[in-house]
C-alpha cells in the first residue's frame, strides 16, 4: 500500500477508499467549524432538496441546457477539428484554441444583443465556453496521430480524403468521447454562472445562487455534493458508453 | 544449376541521393530487379538488401516504397496495366516512377489500424484492387485460410500475436494486388520456430505469382540469404560521404537460390563471410 507502483486488489481498494471517506468526513464534523456546518447537517439539507420536487425541475433544466450545450459544442468542434486539417481552415482552429484564454466578462453584453432571448444567451454562452476546450483537445489528439497511420494509408493507395475519413473521422472517434468526458466539468462548472444570468428557467445554478445569497450552507454544500455525484455520473456513463461503442478501447 | 532466364527490369533504382540538409544518408544508388523465369516454374523474384545498423536501410526501404521523395535520382516501376484493343483486353507494359501505394509495405512493427478488426483491415486492402471486385470477401477467405489466420479474423490487432500481425500485414499487402512487397527486418525478434515459419510464408509468397517481388531489408544475413536470389549490400566507402550499394551479388549464379539445404553449403558459408566482409 506505500511501496511505489505496486497494485492492490479490488476488495482492498474498497475498504482503503470507504476508510479513508470515513476519516475525512470525521475529521470534518469533529472540527471546530464555526459558520462551516458539518457534514451531518448538510446530509440533512441533502435530505431535505431531495425530498423536494424543486429540486429535480432545477435539476432537469440544468441537465437538458447541459446536453444541448455538448450537443453544439461537439458539432462544432469536430467540424472545426476536421476542417483544421486543410490549411484554408487552419487558422480558424487556431483561433478557437486561443479563445480558451479569453473571459466571459465584458462579453456577455455582446452575447446579450446577439441572442433572442434569456435561453438561446446561456446557451450560446456555454457553447463559447466549451468549444475551445474541446477543440484544443482534439486538435492534440490530431497532431498526436502516428505517423504510421497515415503511412499505411499510403501504401494502401489512399487518396488523402480517404485517409482523413480513416484515420481521423473513423479512427479518432473514441477521443471525441475521452475529450467530451474530461472536459465535461467545464460545461458543469459554467453552468451555475450562466444560469444565474437569467434566472426564470430555473436551473440548478439558480438554487445555489438563491442558497448562496442567504448564507445558507448546509444546502449549498448539499447541491454541490449533487453537482459533484452528477457528474461523476456522466464520467462514468460517457465511459461506459465509449467501451460499448468502440470495443478495442477495452482490449 | 536450375535453368532460369532473366527477362524485363521490373525495379530500376537511377542516382538515387537522399539528403538532409548538408547531410547526406544515401548517395549513388544504382541497381535493377529483373523478371527471373524458371521454365515450368511460377518464379517470383526475392531480393535482399543488406547493411549494418544504422547504414540507411530503413531510408532507402522508405524512398524505394515511394513514401520518401529522393533528393536526387528516380526510383521507377516496370508496370503491367490492362488496356482496350480492339474490342479485347490485352495487358500492357510501361515504366513510371514509383508511387505511394505502389508497393506493398510491411513494416517492422507491422502496424494496423488498431480501430479495425482483421477482416475489416483485410477488407479495405482487398477494395482497392480492381482484380478483386466482388470477389473480396472470397479473396480474404482463401488467404486466411492459406495464412493459417481464419480464427482471429473477428479480432483486433492488440489481441494478435507477432506472428499474427506479420501475417495479416503480409496478408493485406497481398489483397491490395502490388506485385512488390517490402519487407522491413521481418526476421527481426522472432525466435527459432517462428523464424523458419516466415522465412517459409515468405518463400511462399514468392512462389503465388511470376512478378511477385519481395525486397527484404534486414541485417539478418544468414536468413536473408537463405531466401534470396539477388543480395545487395549498403555500406560506405572512402570517397564520399553517405552510404552506396558496395556489392551486388547474384546468387542463382552460384547456385544458391531456391534451395532449402543451404546452411551447411561451403559456398553459402562462404558468401556469408564475404558479405560480412564487406559491411
Amino acid at each position: 500500500m506505500f511501496k511505489p507502483f505496486s497494485r492492490l486488489n479490488k476488495g482492498v481498494v474498497v475498504v482503503m477508499v470507504s476508510g479513508q471517506i470515513f476519516l475525512a468526513l470525521l475529521i470534518w464534523q469533529l472540527s471546530p467549524g464555526g459558520l462551516i456546518p458539518g457534514p451531518l447537517r448538510v446530509l440533512e439539507a441533502l435530505g431535505q432538496l431531495l425530498s423536494s420536487g424543486l429540486l429535480y425541475d432545477n435539476l432537469l433544466a440544468s441537465l437538458m441546457l447541459t446536453l444541448k450545450a455538448l450537443f453544439y459544442s461537439i458539432v462544432l468542434t469536430l467540424l472545426f477539428s476536421y476542417l483544421s486539417v486543410l490549411p484554408f481552415f487552419r487558422p480558424a482552429a487556431q483561433f478557437i484554441v486561443k479563445c480558451r484564454y479569453l473571459t466571459l466578462t465584458g462579453l456577455i453584453f455582446i452575447f446579450t444583443l446577439l441572442t433572442r432571448d434569456g435561453s438561446a444567451l446561456k446557451l450560446s454562452l456555454l457553447v463559447f465556453g466549451i468549444v475551445p476546450f474541446f477543440t484544443t483537445s482534439f486538435l492534440a489528439v490530431i497532431v498526436r496521430a502516428p505517423a504510421q497511420e497515415f503511412e499505411l494509408c499510403q501504401t494502401l493507395g489512399y487518396s488523402r480524403w480517404e485517409t482523413l475519413y480513416e484515420v481521423i473521422i473513423v479512427g479518432k472517434a473514441d477521443q471525441v468521447f475521452e475529450i467530451v468526458r474530461q472536459n465535461f466539468a467545464i460545461a458543469w462548472m459554467m453552468i451555475t454562472m450562466v444560469e444565474g444570468l437569467n434566472m426564470s428557467e430555473g436551473g440548478i445554478g439558480t438554487l445555489l445562487i438563491k442558497y448562496n445569497k442567504y448564507n445558507d450552507l448546509p444546502h449549498v454544500l448539499a447541491l454541490q455534493a449533487i453537482v459533484l455525484g452528477l457528474g461523476l455520473c456522466f464520467d462514468f456513463g460517457l465511459g461506459q458508453l465509449r467501451r460499448w461503442l468502440f470495443a478495442y478501447t477495452k482490449i | 544449376m536450375t535453368p532460369y532466364i532473366k527477362k524485363e527490369t521490373l525495379l530500376r533504382a537511377s542516382d538515387v541521393s537522399l539528403c538532409y540538409g548538408d547531410k547526406c544518408i544515401l548517395r549513388d544508388i544504382n541497381f535493377s530487379i529483373r523478371d527471373v523465369i524458371r521454365p515450368g516454374l511460377q518464379q517470383g523474384q526475392v531480393v535482399s538488401l543488406v547493411g549494418r545498423s544504422g547504414i540507411g536501410k530503413t531510408q532507402l526501404f522508405r524512398v524505394l516504397s515511394g513514401l520518401q521523395k529522393p533528393s536526387t535520382g528516380t526510383i521507377t516501376i516496370h508496370e503491367r496495366k490492362p488496356a482496350e484493343v480492339g474490342g479485347g483486353s490485352i495487358e500492357v507494359w510501361r515504366d513510371r516512377a514509383v508511387q505511394p501505394g505502389d508497393m506493398g509495405v510491411i513494416f517492422q512493427n507491422y502496424y494496423q489500424f488498431g480501430w479495425r478488426t482483421v477482416r475489416q483491415s483485410l477488407l479495405l486492402a482487398a477494395r482497392k484492387n480492381p482484380v478483386l471486385a466482388g470477389k473480396e470477401e472470397d479473396a480474404i477467405r482463401e488467404y486466411a485460410m492459406r495464412f493459417d489466420i481464419g480464427e482471429v479474423l473477428s479480432r483486433y490487432p492488440s489481441q494478435l500475436s507477432g506472428g499474427q500481425q506479420q501475417r495479416v500485414s503480409i496478408i493485406q499487402q497481398l489483397l491490395k494486388g502490388s506485385d512488390f512487397l517490402l519487407l522491413d527486418e521481418p526476421f527481426s525478434g522472432l525466435d527459432v520456430c517462428v523464424l523458419e515459419k516466415v522465412t517459409e510464408l515468405l518463400l511462399q509468397v514468392s512462389l503465388s505469382d511470376e512478378l511477385k517481388t519481395l525486397i527484404i531489408v534486414s541485417h539478418d544475413i544468414a536468413t536473408t540469404v537463405a531466401i534470396s536470389d539477388t543480395v545487395f549490400i549498403l555500406g560506405r566507402t572512402a570517397d564520399g560521404e553517405g552510404s552506396t550499394l558496395v556489392r551486388e551479388i547474384d546468387l542463382i549464379e552460384r547456385g544458391l537460390a531456391w534451395r532449402s539445404d543451404l546452411r551447411e553449403d561451403k559456398v553459402f558459408l562462404d558468401t556469408l563471410k564475404e558479405i560480412k566482409a564487406c559491411l
